[in-house]
């Protein structure tokens, strides 16, 4: 297939907009007779709420509302509404908003909220998972099981397990008794935030009792709007919410965070827009956190490499709300094997209660924590079989024909893991690898993975194309640009399909809900993939549109005219050409009469054949598109202080069809990036009290130019993807999903070192690896 | 609340303020002149989003209380281009494609304008020292470490 624009670095149809710092982002937009909002929150992690005192606060200048959660019986959830927009009888974190204060400027709320006036009993607190899961612990939610729920959820009576996940392919013990070697461990990813540069914020202006308009920082303003009509029983019509650039999302945007706080706040202040943005440390402490798992894992093989059987527990710390975070947990547990086939899988993924920060979607949606144990169990049974990892992996890949976990028999058209391993293990091994000095241990790891989005069974993505009488086209799209680029890769799909050059493509820049075609949420890395098949229906729709309109204007029928861009053609007549932009409003005759119809045409597309886990094995076509890939590290471990210098970072994915070759590679080395993160860098830290230690940039370190390695890999497998846009499938949140647990297998390489935990301390590696001087000094 | 009066000019334009004593350079820029290019992710001048060029060096403009900038003159990402036609940096970032969310942008960009008008002959040392104190989370770093170094170029060759 020959492309035009697909496979081409257009320059980004964004960039000119944020390099002038023109771009609008929700905190810098003002609205007429807007007001301020600030949040008084929990200092405890856990306690009833005695009395609120707002009188003070009432008093003090500017403030015009302080609203409470006291007299409110909302719940919200788009799975499980278990979240009420302010604390009502009890905090559940630090953290928690527990009144809100709305006045004419942000400092004039700042101040009254330090006038409120609130009595805690405080109560008991859990952090960590397996606490959360033991009898006897604290009880977040009493009416747990109470709470409604979409099918598909299970919660325990009388626990903090508001979720549990249940998998089985095969008989597992049997498949146990079979097998001949055996690695069993316990793995721990703690609590990470995303920390996209832009904090949270929304806006919310309520213009009648049944009538509001919202912009927010959202991923999915969507399931904003059907969560804020759910809440208020307002006609979802009547809803307006407003995307505008969101400065970075990584999940920690998806669903809802703030909006429903500041959408009910709004509620009493009726026509004045007003506007929560957070500060970064309520980013932390206030919006959602990621990951946030114990697992246990034992896998059982045979002597020749072949893997048997699999059991699996994986218990998420999911915070104060489980409706954030029930998803994730589903979704690791149809990847608890990584990228291998196993005959027997027993797998139990538990969503827990926690007196932390809810706990969301973050870039990988449950996929890192299961490749982390995955990964490095493959790394621990190659050294057991005396294997090489690479063969042990090969040997039992879900390639073409392989049937995964949930029972999906996997296709060539999945993708080619083997050419990805491949790939990485020339990169990687191009060199000898250095030789242990007096300063430094030296190490390579490798690790695959595979993912899946997590969606509705339903859930769509639309397109609406309108031409303009100069012959350029409106695509009318509403994935959120959050710094993946899909305005720009959606730009050149269009321009592909419609046949016209980039330039006389015009994507829309802002979503609103009244206006932008239906769009689920933008996650699960699938916007190219299904706005894409949006974009391709829409365009055929568009070009028969043209054809029908040529076909009644001249004496060709439908099917002896080509469509050619700018020009219609003749099969039949080589001299007959028809200018399409003429259509684009119904064709104007030269005597003066319209004929057809104005090109305007929508699209839509969700991935047929989805369905929800099956009740008992908890597999089945539950998941609707596979990508796999590799990814390979190369470290060096100082002998002096046991810090962990990356200096080379790998990656080969199966990515179907390459359509922007410098913005697949930024997404890569980005993602990269994010997992040595959380590998070597990132932990949200909890102080005896429950309240976190580390919510700011000086303590909680993330990743900057030095720590970048010196070498980077990025290669890109071409197995078109027969459900994909010229055979395109999902690629965004997939690098960060295996480089922890390949940092950790070369960690091992260099030091003969297990780590079963991240972020790796430089100080235990140091005493476990023998380094120092004798640990003497 | 008491104020003070300050006098100051931002991309070429004078202004007579009146402000709070707690009021920063960012929310003066933001809130008051409505140049909301700069941004704030922290507010405590640790992550270089909100930077701007300050008598020709670049700082933080949330760490600026009034008698920090008071007369001085301000350049920021709405000044270094007529809008139109972008600056070399502006360009280079494009080009390199360093650009994803957008929000860290131009602070970088602000950076190494300070930077490269003070010393265009600037080492890969000075340069990276000047990026260290930024933070994307989207990139990697890679590609802005490409579009300083093309815009480096750039500059070198309009001189």
């Amino acid at each position: 297939m020959e492309f035009k624009h697909v496979g081409k670095s257009l320059l980004r149809t964004d960039a000119f907009e944020k390099a002038t710092g023109r771009a609008v982002y929700v905190a810098d937009i003002k609205l007429p007779g807007m007001l301020y909002a600030k949040i008084l929150r929990s200092e405890y992690a856990h306690a009833r709420i005695l009395s609120i005192d707002t009188s003070e606060a009432e008093q003090m200048p500017g403030v015009r509302k302080v609203v409470t959660g006291q007299n409110c019986d909302i719940l919200f959830g788009a799975c499980i509404k278990d979240q009420p927009p302010l604390a009502v009888d009890k905090v559940r974190h630090a953290g928690e908003g527990v009144a809100a204060v709305i006045a004419v400027t942000e400092r004039q709320a700042e101040e009254a909220t330090k006038k409120i006036k609130v009595e805690y009993e405080p109560l008991p607190f859990v952090t960590d998972p397996l606490e959360a899961f033991k009898d006897g612990a604290p009880m977040v939610h009493e009416r747990n099981h109470e709470y409604f729920r979409v099918p598909g959820f299970h919660p325990k009576e009388g626990t903090n397990i508001f979720h549990h996940y249940k998998q089985e392919k095969g008989n597992a013990e049997k498949g146990f008794e079979d097998s001949e070697v055996f690695v069993e461990e316990e793995f721990y990813y703690p609590l990470v935030s995303h920390v996209q540069m832009e904090p949270h914020g929304c806006i919310a202006c309520w213009d009648s009792h049944d009538s509001v308009r919202i912009w927010a920082s959202t991923q999915a303003p969507f399931i904003v709007r059907e969560i804020v009509g759910h809440m208020f029983h307002i006609p979802f019509a009547n809803i307006k919410v407003h995307a505008p650039y969101l400065g970075g999302g990584f999940g920690g945007k998806s669903d809802v965070s703030i909006e429903p706080m500041v959408a009910y706040i709004a509620r009493f202040v009726p026509n004045h827009p007003v506007r929560l943005v957070l500060t970064r440390k309520e980013a932390f402490t206030s919006s959602l956190l990621g990951r946030g798992m114990r697992g246990k894992i034992k896998v059982g093989a045979k002597r020749n490499g072949k893997l048997v059987a699999l059991k699996a527990s994986l218990y998420y710390s999911d915070g104060a709300f489980g409706d954030t975070g029930c998803n994730v947990v589903t979704a690791s547990g149809f990847v608890a094997t990584g990228p291998y086939e196993y005959e027997h899988c027993d797998i139990d993924c538990y969503g827990l209660y926690t007196n932390t920060p809810p706990v969301g979607a973050y870039r990988g949606y449950g996929h890192p924590e299961a490749h982390l144990m995955s990964e490095r169990v493959i790394n621990i049974l190659a050294r057991k079989l005396d294997m090489p990892q690479a063969e042990l992996m090969r040997k039992n890949f879900l390639s073409d024909g392989k049937t995964n976990a949930v029972g999906q028999v996997i296709r060539k058209g999945n993708g080619d893991i083997n050419k990805c391993l491949d790939e990485v293990e020339k990169a990687l091994f191009a060199e000898p690898k250095p030789q242990e000095d007096d300063n430094f241990f030296y190490g390579r790891g490798i690790a695959g993975f595979m993912k899946t989005p997590m969606m509705l069974p339903n859930a769509s993505s639309g397109a609406i194309i309108k031409m303009c009488e100069d012959g350029t086209f409106n695509v009318n799209v509403s994935g959120i640009e959050m710094g993946q680029g899909c305005q720009t890769t959606l730009t050149q799909i269009a321009a592909e399909a419609l046949k016209v050059p980039v330039e006389k493509i015009r994507i829309s820049k802002e979503v609103d809900t009244q206006f932008s075609p239906y769009e689920w949420q933008t996650v699960g890395s699938i916007t190219t993939m299904r706005i894409g098949n949006a974009i391709l229906q829409a365009a055929d729709r568009a070009i028969q549109k043209m054809k029908e309109s040529v076909a009644m204007i001249s004496d060709k029928p439908v099917e002896d005219l080509i469509y050619e861009g700018e020009w219609i053609r003749s099969k039949s007549n080589k001299n007959f050409t028809f200018e399409t932009k003429s259509l684009a409003l119904s064709y104007l005759s030269p005597d003066g009469h319209g004929v057809g119809e104005p090109i305007a045409t929508t699209g839509h597309y969700y991935i047929p054949g989805v369905k929800f886990p099956a009740p008992v094995t908890g597999g089945g076509d539950c998941c609707g598109s596979w990508t796999f890939g590799c990814e390979g590290a190369e470290v060096k471990v100082s002998k002096k202080t046991g810090e962990v210098t990356v200096s080379h970072l790998a990656i080969a994915i199966d990515l179907g069809r390459l359509i922007h070759p410098m913005g697949a590679r930024v997404q890569m080395v980005g993602g990269m990036m994010m997992g040595y993160g959380s590998a070597l860098m990132e932990e949200v830290l909890f102080n005896d009290k429950g309240i976190i230690k580390n919510p700011n940039y000086n303590q909680y370190k993330l990743p900057r130019l030095s720590h970048l390695p010196e070498k980077l890999t990025v290669k890109f497998v071409e197995t078109p993807d027969e459900a994909g846009p010229y055979g395109a499938r999902c690629i965004a949140e997939h690098p960060a999903i295996a480089i922890p647990p390949a940092i950790l297998n070369a960690i091992h390489d260099a030091t003969k070192v297990d780590l079963f935990e991240i972020p790796v301390k430089p100080k235990a590696l140091l005493s476990q690896s023998g380094g120092g001087h004798n640990g003497n000094d | 609340m008491a104020t003070i009066k300050v006098f100051l000019t931002v991309n070429g334009i004078k202004y007579e303020l009146d402000l709070e004593e707690k009021e920063t350079l960012l929310e003066v820029l933001r809130d008051r002149l409505h140049l909301t290019g700069t941004k704030n992710a922290c507010a405590y001048g640790a992550c270089g989003a909100c930077t701007i060029v300050m008598n020709g060096e670049a700082v933080r403009s949330c760490l600026m209380k009034p008698e920090k900038f008071n007369g001085k003159e301000i350049i920021t990402i709405e000044g270094i281009s007529n809008g139109h036609d972008l600056h070399p940096i502006q360009e280079a970032f494009i080009k390199a494609g360093a650009i994803q969310c957008g929000f860290c942008t131009p602070g970088f960009i602000m950076s190494l304008y300070a930077l490269f008008n003070n010393n265009l002959k600037a080492t890969d040392e000075e340069i990276k020292n000047v990026l260290e104190k930024h933070i994307c989370r989207c990139t990697g770093y890679e590609f802005i470490w490409d579009a300083a170094k093309l815009a480096q170029k750039m500059l070198q060759e309009k001189l």
